[in-house]
């Protein structure tokens, strides 16, 4: 039976905010085997990918008024195979198997600058996003917002040394990437 | 770490794919095979497979081993497994020609012909869906689009299965009844699953989201798209399961291909009105070439299901069935598959050449590397060719028909250069062609930093 720490972010996400910081230090802080039930006001699809590359696997159920619980499950205390990015299946999937950098935990200081890149045809919002970071200092932050998961951008920017926290907004629209200059030797995501 | 990086060996697919559109295209216009050979002797077979396998299927795989990675936000889950499982299918593909060949008396009778070309296909198909399936496992359960792209799969299991059946039929290796039964009745159901569920569907899930990514259109995922999955999933259902009863017992198959029919139309309804919805609400005005052959192309699939729906109730299916499928295959399917190509072939050595210096030095745009007023023509070209072959088909004119493919060949050509030329960046301005740090692609293969 896996013991859950709960986490309830509708109340950040009533109020506007992002809660994505709140989450994945509740995720950072499990002990192992662990898992976390987690309350939000939509279906946070986005998370299912980011802790499914952690080892987790997830259950969502909708609650009364489009509310969700979604318990995500250490795949190792669930007895199912790792699956997903930078975990090492022939080792066993776990909560924490993908190396953090070291600025991933922890927070990050507010961006120095936001780019809107959503009206862009693509690959331009890539483009605009890798030149915006060219002219910035290490350990400063740049917010882009963009209408997609940018799945080219994301091994460019681990390859270029910086670190970088993504996820869409509560409407499922926006795709919020803040890149942390130098700050990174792999993704974090 | 998320995201993904680009696909080694799909260029290779890329370049077989179109060498094998061009040798079946070629063999057309010099008079081998439908119409002026009978619809199922060995010359039509060989043109028919090396359009479906050694040009369409290649096409997809190849396309695919980019895509799924990029509808997953995945790795793919060996970039080296594609290259033998190409080897495989083509080595399969090589085998099945030179069993056609036996058949219609151009080759002495070797044995195991047939039986080879079932074991190399079955076996490269099936690294092929390791490969792919590892992928999805990686990000299961998958998202809208790539639920289609999990159904086509199945579909090309299924296809392939029937295609070994067929094969063992031919190399005589059939004594079990029941097997021999299906090889007779079951012909049907291998182009439908071939066409309809692995090739055509597999392109409704890539062509929601690529049209949408290309044309700034809202993702679907609504009720129509769902609903157009589940009614397709459902006829290929019908088709393959009441289907392979129906040809076991030797039972008539037009009960079950007309229910199959019904869900298949409904699903086709809901995937053009979402196509007319990702059209309608794009923010971009001006769209690229590749968006607007893609619209010709979902024309002719339109045609050819009005067309069929008109042969279906004047009885003339079996008649004009090489029409139909003629249609399907060039003006739908290749069409689509031909302005995607143009597209991707453009994006993947972009990202493959100036990614890494993307920022730091001015780089053209992908719309640099091509030049779209010339390919232009040649689409055109292709697609008034293709509606004069299908209209030499219905009114049974083989000659002109032989015209009309020898234009065909003579645009995909003239489209193939233009991708070499794109591949080889030189439409790009000399000054910004290879600034320092940018990677020189290669014709065949694309090189892929770790």
């Amino acid at each position: 039976m896996t013991d859950f720490v709960e986490l309830d972010v509708r109340p950040i996400l009533r109020a506007g905010g992002e809660p994505f910081g709140e989450i994945m230090g509740a995720v950072k802080s499990l002990a192992p085997g662990q898992g976390l039930r987690l309350f939000a006001t939509f279906k946070p699809v986005p998370l299912f990918n980011v802790l499914g590359a952690q080892g987790f696997t997830h259950a969502a159920r909708e609650l009364t008024g489009g509310e969700w619980q979604v318990e995500f499950t250490p795949a190792a205390a669930g007895k199912t195979p790792g699956s997903g990015a930078g975990t090492d299946p022939a080792s066993g999937a776990r909560p924490g198997a993908v190396p953090a950098t070291a600025a991933s935990g922890g927070a990050w200081p507010a961006p120095m600058s936001e780019l809107d890149n959503r009206d862009l045809d693509p690959p331009e919002p890539m483009v605009r996003t890798l030149a915006a970071t060219e002219g910035m200092a290490k350990g400063e932050v740049l917010c882009a917002l963009l209408c997609r998961e940018p799945v080219f951008l994301l091994p460019e920017l681990a390859k270029r040394g910086h670190a970088w926290r993504g996820g869409f907004d509560a409407d499922g629209k926006t795709y919020r990437l803040l890149i942390r200059i130098g700050a990174g030797q792999g993704g974090s995501a | 770490m998320q995201g993904t990086t680009l696909s080694r060996w799909t260029l290779s697919y890329f370049a077989v794919a179109v060498v094998f559109l061009l040798a079946a295209q070629a063999l057309m216009a010099l008079g081998v095979g439908y119409p002026s050979a009978a619809l199922r002797a060995p010359q039509t077979l060989i043109v028919v497979h090396c359009v479906t396998v050694g040009w369409l299927s290649l096409l997809m795989c190849g396309a695919l081993f980019q895509f799924v990675p990029v509808l997953l936000a995945r790795p793919i889950y060996s970039n080296m497994l594609p290259l033998p499982a190409l080897i495989l299918i083509v080595a399969g593909l090589g085998a099945l020609i030179a069993g056609f060949l036996q058949l219609a008396g151009a080759l002495p009778w070797m044995p195991h012909c047939f039986i080879a070309a079932g074991i190399l296909l079955g076996s490269g198909f099936a690294v092929v869906l390791w490969t792919l399936g590892r992928t999805f496992a990686r990000a299961w359960p998958p998202n809208l689009p790539a639920q289609f792209v999990v159904v086509g799969l199945c579909a090309i299991a299924v296809t392939v299965t029937f295609g070994i059946v067929f094969a063992l039929g031919y190399g005589g290796y059939l004594h079990s009844a029941l097997l021999a039964k299906l090889r007779v009745h079951a012909l049907p159901l291998h182009v439908i699953a071939g066409l309809g569920g692995w090739l055509t569907f597999t392109a409704f899930g890539v062509s929601h989201r690529l049209l949408a990514m290309f044309m700034l259109s809202p993702e679907l995922d609504g009720p129509t798209t769902r609903w157009t999955l589940y009614l397709g999933t459902l006829a290929l259902a019908i088709v393959v399961g009441a289907g392979t009863v129906a040809a076991a017992t030797a039972g008539g198959l037009e009960i079950a291909l007309s229910l199959a029919g019904l869900a298949g139309l409904a699903c086709l309804a809901l995937y053009g009105s979402d196509v007319v919805q990702l059209y309608r609400r794009r923010v971009r005005r001006v769209i690229e070439l590749n968006s607007r052959m893609a619209a010709v192309a979902l024309a002719h699939l339109a045609a050819a299901v009005l067309l069929i729906i008109a042969c279906a109730a004047l009885g003339g299916i079996a008649r004009f069935s090489g029409a139909l499928v003629f249609l399907v295959c060039f003006g739908w399917l290749t069409g689509l598959g031909l302005a995607k190509l143009y597209k991707i072939v453009a994006f993947v050595t972009w990202l493959e050449c100036y990614g890494p210096v993307l920022g730091k030095t001015p780089t053209p745009r992908v719309q640099d590397l091509v030049v779209e007023p010339r390919a232009a023509r040649w689409f055109w070209l292709y697609f008034a060719a293709v509606d004069f072959a299908t209209l030499c088909l219905f009114t049974g004119t083989p000659l002109m028909f032989r015209a009309a493919a020898a234009f065909m060949t003579i645009a995909t050509l003239g489209i193939a250069v233009e991708l070499v030329r794109t591949r080889r960046l030189v439409n790009v301005k000399e000054a910004l062609r290879l600034p320092s740090g940018a990677h020189a692609p290669r014709l065949l293969l694309t090189f892929v930093a770790h």
